[in-house]
């Protein structure tokens, strides 16, 4: 176990606060003053080694638990769920409301988590490895799962809660519905490894607070691809029950510790239960006595840990999210496919949004590696399978990994050429920057804009231009139009603000543009933060921007030199010579279809359907059969019968009279042998109708 | 005209596609390759003097299918083409991956005039004869030797240009006329005089007040050209030993064959341009031809149309001065 040295004193105070202990019952119980223990905790003083037992017995730890800093087990008996009390005033909360802010699918779901990962990044020159694992429990692993969570306690809070008209009391009470009739729950757990964890005190300002205690408190900064606070509320919109449990490594110690930090989370909405009013909330933990029973996060045991089913994969910080029932796609069809169907979901929507995030250069790594596996009880459904942004993005992909390189072009001359420009961006001052020194002005930030052609087998459309910035997550996807013909297909690239590099003007573009993002963080347009956080001219400069970046990929796509062609082009329209297409309802006889083989005394024997347009006159015409050659009218050969099956008959030269007013006919025909310009079974034969020349 | 194998074929398709072209191992602007066009454009202003072009080519094959079908010792090609030069040239390439196959194409200049085909053929061993082509790229890449921009040439050339100047001097005996059709060469042009007072001024207005005007011309224009583009086009269509009229190719087997269908519209393509060749070999005059000529130039022109739209906006503009 990682495990900070600490202090003897810190170590006390952290005890006698988990125990709901003051200063002054543990003075009166050694018989010391206050100020004494007030020394020992703020590390003036240390006590003596009898006085240390006594603390020991005291606190009902085993003795010698002070030297080497053990805690006191936060016993899983005193687990318990705390469900905040209603609102004095009333007021009632029906729902969450930034879960209302996002579809709940999975989508939606997987872009968001995904972009907390990346924002809580740890170590910087590694990536962030974030894995989905769905799961889905049954039978006897169900019941004991639900038992750890303490079920039990909840089931009279849900059945309250789903008893009223909202929304989400709607899901829930179809979540029970479903758990009860089916007898199994999907769970979806996403991890984080080299992520920040969930650090930070229990109530105050911190990771662990933003997620566990706040709404719309986002506490990020810098390249963070979330800004709002908002992410986070998927998680719980993506539970049925609301229902979220929380495992955290932590990157820097809490209480002096790092591992198995868990807590739970419950979001119902307004209830009533035996009298009593709840505001909703509800939190698994350890009660804290100096909150009046609060349920605050507690410091597990591994066997804890796993049947809640969040046993870590190793020791990195990162946390540990357990979505529990997590809406199923599909309402019908087997599991199987609920499964299958979630699984490749999540696939897609990670290799769509952060394709160029997985993306690594020779010497610099992802950002991110992502996973996605599917289990049933325990058992592996689908094996844990890497997001590969080359696979599903092959020419994006590519686009990014020659500019990670060095190796763009500065003309593409093959088919996985990258051609890299760059596209300006007018970084407008910030208000308060223009009242506080006169001057500061605007900052030109240089966008990198990459365009390759667009790989054939790729089903991406084509002609599309992707942006993105600092954390490389696709923010949208826009269409090129007006391009001139023949242009090859391509796809393009454009990387924005500190994806483009990391000067100053590159860290002023990704505040801006992250500032003109919508909570969904899909566009770049104008937006009240971006209004009340910037000069007049923000939105110009943005427009100007958004223009210059389509007409960057115009300048590379267009053919460097075209002919100025200046006569009308109304006229080229008249004066069009490709050959025409073929006309589907010709005027003269044609030969629809025709089968045949070659029989074993090396003739062709065919049958043909002839297609007849209206006509008075009956139409007379020559059945030909010719070998075919590579160039020229083919090698004609001769027929030793020809026979009207229907529409027809043969004249006595072997002409084929046609019934007036027929629109088809058939016939049928055998070569020649002794005709053939060479052996039939090496030769492709065709089959024609010409006019047939009164043989005079 | 219908085909028959005497053996069992691909039905998927094979395809073609160009990764690269160099010109002397320097590679070319990978604008210049148009796979939506089916073209690569090998001119550049400023190398001419190149002797070879390579061409970096994958061809993709219905792997499945040639997996479970009866062909063995299946085998790819590429096939270089030039009807004007009647050159073919044959580069077999090596499976890749996963049912393509890659390989170099090689383009000697002073082989090649001005636009090669670029095909490619599978050929394997079936029901024990060897060598059987077995599938083929449905629609053959063109390799433009004197083109600049990946387009399909299809189109009349048009360009304005001082009659009376002394740099044309082809066209000093046509000074008083609007404009003028040549068809000698490659690829026929359109000489619009701009000497001629108001034309350009008319063909290049703006105003919706012109428009009627503009079309009833163009149609006029577009009618005489086309009525050159047949006559010269007719002119050139050779017969073979049989004494059989084959198809010229290039723009002038276009315009025949876009135009064929309007002035004999009961005979078959191959059966009209017979037809036509021996009206015009006979002593009579050829009949009604030309009658139907200028009916099939009128078509391609548009001529009913434009004029039913000048002939309304006269009638219009009549009516608004009687007011």
């Amino acid at each position: 176990m990682v495990r900070e040295a600490e202090s003897f004193g810190a170590w006390l105070g952290r005890q006698l606060r988990s125990k709901g202990l003051s200063q002054a019952e543990l003075a009166k119980e050694l018989d010391v003053t206050r100020a004494a223990v007030s020394a020992w905790i703020t590390g003036r003083a240390e006590p003596r080694l009898e006085k240390i037992e006594l603390i020991e017995r005291f606190l009902g730890l085993s003795s010698g638990a002070s030297v080497n800093r053990s805690e006191t087990p936060d016993s899983t008996n005193d687990i318990g769920w705390y469900h905040r009390p209603a609102h004095r005033d009333g007021g009632r909360e029906l729902g969450n409301a930034a879960a209302y802010a996002f579809d709940s699918d999975l989508t939606v779901l997987a872009r968001e988590a995904t972009q907390n990962s990346l924002d809580e990044r740890f170590d910087l020159n590694r990536p962030v490895r974030v894995r989905f694992t769905l799961h889905e429990l049954t039978g006897e692993r169900l019941h004991r799962f639900l038992e750890t969570l303490r079920w039990d306690e909840l089931h009279d809070h849900f059945e309250a809660a789903a008893d009223s008209r909202s929304k989400t009391g709607r899901i829930l009470s179809n979540g029970l519905r479903e758990l009860r009739e089916k007898g199994s729950l999907v769970l979806l757990r996403i991890d984080d490894y080299n992520a920040s964890g969930l650090t930070g005190p229990e109530y105050e300002d911190g990771r662990f607070a933003a997620v566990v205690r706040r709404q719309l408190d986002s506490h990020k900064s810098g390249t963070a691809g979330g800004s709002f606070g908002l992410g986070k509320a998927t998680l719980w919109a993506a539970s049925q029950f609301g229902l979220v449990m929380m495992h955290s490594t932590l990157s820097e110690p809490h209480e002096g510790r790092r591992e198995r930090r868990l807590i739970g989370r419950l979001d119902l909405p307004w209830h009533e239960l035996n009298g009593q009013q709840y505001a909703g909330p509800a939190w698994l933990g350890i009660p804290d006595p100096q909150r009046g029973g609060t349920s605050r996060s507690w410091w597990a045991d591994e066997r804890t840990v796993e049947e809640l089913h969040l046993t870590r994969g190793s020791g990195e910080p990162g946390t540990s999210f357990l979505i529990v029932g997590v809406h199923r796609v599909t309402p019908e069809g087997d599991d199987e496919d609920l499964l299958m169907t979630m699984h490749d979901t999540l696939v897609r929507s990670l290799a769509d949004n952060f394709w160029a995030s997985m993306v690594a250069g020779h010497d610099s790594p992802p950002m991110l590696e992502a996973t996605v596996e599917s289990l049933r009880n325990t058992q592996t459904v689908r094996p844990e399978e890497r997001v590969d942004p080359h696979r599903h993005q092959p020419s994006r992909s590519r686009a990014v990994q020659a500019f990670l390189n060095r190796g763009t072009v500065e003309k593409i001359t093959a088919s996985d050429d990258v051609v890299q420009t760059k596209v300006i961006l007018s970084v407008p001052p910030r208000k308060q920057e223009r009242q506080g020194r006169r001057g500061a002005g605007t900052v030109d930030h240089e966008a990198v804009l990459l365009i390759t052609p667009a790989d054939v087998e790729e089903d991406n459309r084509p002609n599309r231009l992707v942006c993105m910035r600092g954390n490389r997550m696709v923010v949208m996807e826009r269409v090129v139009g007006d391009l001139p013909v023949g242009a090859p297909p391509f796809q393009a690239v454009l990387l924005a603000g500190q994806a483009a590099g990391n000067s100053a003007a590159d860290a002023a573009a990704e505040k801006f543009l992250r500032a003109a993002e919508p909570p969904e963080h899909n566009d770049w347009k104008q937006t009240e933060d971006l209004t009340a956080t910037y000069a007049r001219g923000a939105i110009t400069r943005l427009r100007e921007f958004r223009k210059a970046m389509l007409d960057g990929v115009r300048t590379v796509v267009r053919p460097s030199e075209t002919t100025p062609d200046k006569a009308p082009s109304a006229l080229g329209e008249l004066l069009r010579l490709e050959p025409p297409s073929p006309n589907p309802s010709p005027k003269h006889p044609t030969i629809k279809s025709v089968s045949g083989e070659v029989t074993s005394d090396g003739a062709w024997e065919i049958r043909a359907v002839v297609r007849l347009p209206e006509r008075q006159d009956p139409w007379i015409m020559r059945p030909v059969l010719r070998f075919g050659t590579l160039s020229g009218g083919g090698l004609l050969a001769e027929w030793s019968r020809v026979d009207a099956e229907s529409g027809c008959e043969v004249t006595e030269d072997g002409r084929l009279w046609f019934t007036p007013g027929a629109r088809t006919a058939v016939f049928r025909g055998v070569s020649e042998v002794a005709s053939h310009p060479v052996t039939a079974n090496l030769a492709i034969a065709e089959v024609d109708l010409v006019r047939a020349e009164v043989t005079s | 005209m219908r085909k028959l194998f005497p053996y069992p074929v691909l039905v998927g398709e094979v395809d073609l596609e160009i990764r690269q072209a160099r010109l002397d191992d320097v590679p070319v602007e990978f604008s210049m390759i148009s796979a939506s066009q089916r073209t690569v454009a090998l001119h550049e202003i400023e190398r001419t003097s190149w002797q070879t072009a390579v061409l970096e080519v994958r061809a993709r094959v219905p792997r499945r299918e040639l997996d479970s079908g009866p062909w063995t010792n299946v085998t790819c090609a590429a096939m270089l083409f030039e009807r004007r030069t009647n050159v073919r040239t044959v580069f077999s390439l090596t499976p890749e991956q996963s049912g393509s196959w890659v390989g170099e194409v090689v383009l000697h200049r002073d082989r090649h005039l001005g636009r090669a085909e670029l095909a490619v053929q599978v050929v394997g061993t079936v029901g024990g004869v060897d060598g059987r082509l077995i599938g083929q790229d449905r629609n053959p890449w063109t390799i433009d030797l004197l083109a600049s921009t990946p387009a399909k040439k299809h189109g009349v050339k048009m360009v304005w240009v001082d009659f009376s100047s002394e740099e044309n001097a082809h066209l000093l005996p046509f000074r008083t006329d609007p404009w003028a059709v040549d068809t000698s060469g490659d690829e026929p042009t359109l000489y619009l005089n701009k000497r001629f007072e108001g034309l350009e001024a008319l063909l290049g207005s703006g105003r919706a007040a012109d428009r009627d005007v503009q079309n009833l011309l163009l149609s006029h224009i577009a009618k005489d050209t086309w009525t050159t583009l047949f006559n010269s086009a007719v002119q050139s269509v050779q017969t073979d030993d049989r004494g059989r009229p084959e198809w010229p190719g290039g723009w002038r087997e276009n315009t025949l064959r876009r135009m064929l269908p309007d002035i004999l519209p009961d005979h078959s393509p191959d059966d009209a341009l017979k037809e036509i060749v021996t009206r015009l070999s006979n002593d009579d005059g050829g009949g009604d031809l030309h009658t139907r000529v200028l009916h099939a130039a009128a078509v391609q022109a548009r001529l009913t149309r434009n004029l039913g739209g000048f002939v309304r906006a006269l009638r219009r503009s009549a009516q608004e001065e009687d007011q």
